[in-house]
């Protein structure tokens, strides 16, 4: 029914989080009639997307990459507390917490959960990295902000253990998360709150 | 005092063979009457479903869609002593949504104990007969009404089991991630098996009247509650550390809740291997009007009884122990048979109680 080439930027389109075979046609038929400019606008942004940006080489946020080095706009502030280091899962949970207001301190992103059930081991996860990175730093205190699922506590569990011979200060945000809820939707009060409550870790 | 739940209205909507339904039910006696296979049960099913967002003949309840149609939607007004509400819950193929007066319910477990439904039905029989799994099901929806938060520690224990498992499959005794799944099973393996233990309690302490009422006197009838795992969280660690190299082995957790068994023991002896058909049957009765009794005492309502397939064993004990029911409870009930001549109801004022037939998906009055 359509021409093949729309076809294909609608399964591309299917592929993105979130959206349907029927919004993704929503959005190609759109592109293809009624926007062309954005259509274009938005191809030579894709194309050399991936050029500019990288996860940020310190933390794994996203940053301009310029050729040699991606530092992300957290790691470059310097008004941060560089002692104090949130972990997240993902980037968007570090937006979540950006959002809040909490958190006063740099990040670090490991990319993702323990699962084994999903294939994700220990060895997947970039610990020595984080490590790594807090001894460079100098970092006092951590605090886990993974999401309060099994895969995120046990995560957290995980990181503590490894952090155990360290001596820094660990602590996990406080339940006011919904169990089994997403920082991504979880509102700014209640994460807020969840940092300001941190708990110390007893693995 | 002792609320009642009554539904007032049922409206059904692409639920098995029942394309649209909608009826309003006497407020203390129900039966439905109707051959087989005209969607007797599947009138059950969804007051149950939309009771409890489950099926009680069902592993998936998305099997109640209607062939053909999008969604199942069933949809109550229930009246809870001076409280009237709305419960909606609509079935799509991979999906299920509650509402309770248009708004979705913060925990599911909330939801499901709100309204309080017991059902019977031929099926019941593996309570008795059954693995202990059947038996740990009952107790799991017992123990929501006595601690909603069980539901919970239940699905994050068995999650972090199978990480556990998967974890010494693929990496060994060694692997560095067990300690953080075991504290995790520690942490909501200690409260489910507590949870567990007090469901037992409250149910074992119903059944054993329950059962003298019905049974002859002669035999002597206990339960007996064997906790899997344990409730001290040292303990519980211990176990699993020690035991991982059998675990890996035999690629099942030995310790834990997945293990508890509620034995049921006629003079002493397993009644799952020993009881006659008879003394199962009745056994199977007992366990209902013990789960009754302690919903009832948990949610300081009467339940509502739903009776499947009255007529299918005609079994005078059986018979006349739901009459007992009957006579002696102030639940909306709501009972279907392919005989309703079965059931002269005296103890039952005319005005509240209302016949229905079911033919094809439709049901009418008389
Ligand atoms: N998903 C479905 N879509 C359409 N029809 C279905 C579906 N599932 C079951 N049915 C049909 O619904 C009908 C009603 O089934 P139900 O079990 O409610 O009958 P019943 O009146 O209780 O019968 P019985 O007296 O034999 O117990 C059956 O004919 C069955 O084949
Ligand atoms: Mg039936
Ligand atoms: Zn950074």
């Amino acid at each position: 029914m359509l021409p093949e080439r729309l076809n294909k930027v609608i399964h591309l389109l299917a592929r993105l989080p979130g959206v349907g075979e029927k919004t993704a046609q929503r959005f190609a038929l759109f592109l293809a009639t009624e926007a062309g400019d954005v259509a274009n606008h938005l191809g030579a942004e894709l194309t050399t997307l991936l050029d500019h940006i990288r996860p940020c080489d310190r933390c794994g946020n996203l940053a301009d990459y310029d050729g040699t080095a991606a530092i992300c706009d957290v790691c470059r502030d310097t008004r941060r507390d560089s002692n104090l280091l949130c972990i997240v899962a993902r980037v968007q949970d570090l937006l979540a917490v950006e959002r809040s207001g909490a958190m006063r301190g740099r990040y670090f992103v490991l990319g993702k959960l323990l699962s084994p059930l999903d294939g994700i081991g220990p060895e997947e996860l970039p610990l020595e990295r984080m490590i790594n990175r807090i001894r460079e730093d100098k970092v006092t205190e951590v605090i886990v902000a993974t999401p309060p699922s099994v895969d995120g506590e046990a995560t957290a569990l995980l990181v503590a253990r490894e952090l155990e011979p360290t001596g820094i200060a660990i602590s996990r945000i406080a339940s006011g998360v919904p169990h089994g809820g997403d920082l991504e939707f979880a509102d700014q009060i209640t994460l807020g709150r969840a940092i300001d409550g941190r708990k110390a870790i007893d693995g | 005092m002792t609320a009642s739940i009554r539904f007032e209205r049922v409206n059904i909507r692409g639920f098995r063979n029942i394309q649209s339904l909608d009826f309003e039910p006497a407020p203390r006696l129900n039966v439905i009457s109707g051959d087989n296979g005209h969607g007797k049960t599947s009138v059950l099913e969804a007051i149950y479903a939309v009771s409890t967002s489950r099926s009680f003949r069902a592993e998936r309840l998305a099997e109640a869609i209607q062939t053909g149609a999008e969604a199942a939607v069933v949809r109550v007004q229930v009246r809870d002593g001076d409280l009237g509400r709305e419960q909606r819950i609509a079935l799509e193929p991979s999906r299920r949504s509650v509402t309770m007066d248009g708004k979705r319910p913060a925990k599911l477990a909330i939801y499901a104990t709100r309204t309080p439904v017991v059902v019977f039905h031929p099926g019941d029989l593996v309570l008795v007969s059954g693995p202990a799994s059947d038996r740990r099901t009952l107790l799991d929806r017992l123990a929501l009404f006595l601690d909603p938060t069980s539901g919970d520690h239940r699905l994050r224990y068995t999650r972090a089991t199978r990480e556990r498992q998967r974890a010494l499959l693929e990496r060994g005794t060694n692997a560095s991630d067990l300690p953080a799944f075991e504290t995790l099973m520690v942490q909501h393996g200690t409260r489910l098996q507590q949870a567990r233990r007090e469901s037992a309690e409250a149910l074992g302490a119903e059944l054993e009247p329950a059962f003298r009422k019905m049974a002859p006197s002669t035999l002597e009838f206990t339960t007996s509650f064997v906790p899997g795992g344990s409730e001290s969280p040292e303990e519980f660690a211990r176990e699993l550390a020690s035991r991982r190299g059998q675990d890996a082995r035999r690629k099942t957790a030995s310790f834990g809740p997945q293990r508890d068994e509620l034995e049921l023991l006629i003079d002493g002896r397993s009644a799952r291997r020993h009881a006659s058909q008879g003394q199962q049957r009745l056994l199977t009765l007992a366990m209902k009007a013990a789960e009754l009794a302690c919903v009832r005492a948990a949610r300081r309502a009467h339940p509502v009884l739903l009776l499947d397939d009255f007529s299918s064993e005609l079994d005078p004990t059986r018979t006349g122990a739901v009459y007992d029911f009957l006579e002696g409870s102030e639940s909306q009930i709501f009972v279907t048979t392919t005989r309703s001549d079965l059931f002269p109801t005296p103890a039952v004022h005319s005005a509240d109680r209302v016949d229905w037939t079911v033919c094809d998906g439709r049901l009418e009055r008389g």
